[in-house]
């Protein structure tokens, strides 16, 4: 239950962050960089899709569709086996391609974006999360 | 209110009404133990439904807070549920909770009313300088 409340919370810090990115992407407007200057060129560059739908778009179905989740696993909705199954390979997928876009921004782009970033640390803390609480 | 500020309590508060919502539905009948005989007696419907009523509730001003959509109507909606909630549960330990987190709906209705109609309560309206077209140290 503890686990679950934390990546819940996780999951809406995740929703609010990318639903902020959608939005300003589609006012074209600039986000606001609360640490460094680089945010804009990392949200313009040519890795900012991903299969033609922006990564932006992606995190917040993502973080959506985890919210979901870690809320049927709370409230008991069958089959939780199927449902924990597909948050751990969803999280474990996510916590991959922040990798990747991480990657992308250290030695790609050789810019670092505060919000990617932080996206990418909310996903490995989830990650975090279910590995230790699975161990204990 | 600074921005970062508003949107650290929008939130944080988004936060809270969803899970407690998520919560309520989990276990409806225990969530109603916290209501006064009293209250219980006027309900029209089991208290069971009327409980998941409240969950549906505090799950669309949970949605509406995080994603900063009708932000000062969510909080609206927000703090009179939190009234009723401090109404019908009476005076318990945990009411000073339902205090702070109804202190925070106020200030995030403060800081997001449309300003037509912060333009009609008196105490809200932005008073114009009156040494308007002229310095401050002319006056």
């Amino acid at each position: 239950m503890t686990a679950f409340a934390l990546l819940f919370t996780l999951s809406a810090i995740g929703t609010s962050e990318t639903v902020y990115l959608v939005r300003k992407r589609i006012a074209s407007e600039q986000p606001v960089c609360l640490i460094g200057e680089d945010c804009t060129l990392v949200l313009t560059s040519r890795y900012n899709k991903l299969f033609i739908i922006p990564n932006d778009v992606l995190g917040l179905l993502f973080y959506i569709a985890v919210s979901f989740i870690a809320g049927f696993l709370v409230i008991g909705i069958e089959p939780l086996a199927f449902w924990a199954f597909v948050f751990k390979l969803s999280v474990a997928i996510g916590a991959l391609i922040s990798l990747f876009f991480t990657y992308l921004q250290w030695r790609v782009i050789r810019a670092w974006c505060f919000w990617c970033l932080m996206s990418a640390f909310t996903i490995w803390l989830m990650e975090g999360i279910i590995l230790i609480s699975s161990f204990i | 209110m600074k921005k970062s500020s508003f949107h650290i309590l929008r939130v944080g508060l988004a936060i809270t009404f969803l899970w407690i919502g998520i919560l309520i539905f989990k276990n409806p009948e225990a969530w109603g133990g916290y209501l006064e005989p009293w209250a219980v007696g006027l309900l029209p419907i089991p208290l069971s439904e009327a409980m998941i009523g409240t969950a549906i509730i505090d799950i669309i001003i949970g949605a509406l807070l995080l994603t900063d959509t009708l932000i000062w109507l969510a909080a609206l909606a927000g703090a009179i549920h939190l009234v009723i909630v401090l109404a019908v549960s009476g005076i318990t330990d945990i009411t000073v909770r339902d205090i702070g987190l109804l202190a925070g709906l106020i200030a995030i209705i403060a800081d997001s009313l449309p300003q037509t109609i912060q333009n009609k309560i008196v105490f809200m309206k932005t008073r114009k300088p009156e040494y308007q077209g002229r310095s401050p140290e002319h006056n």
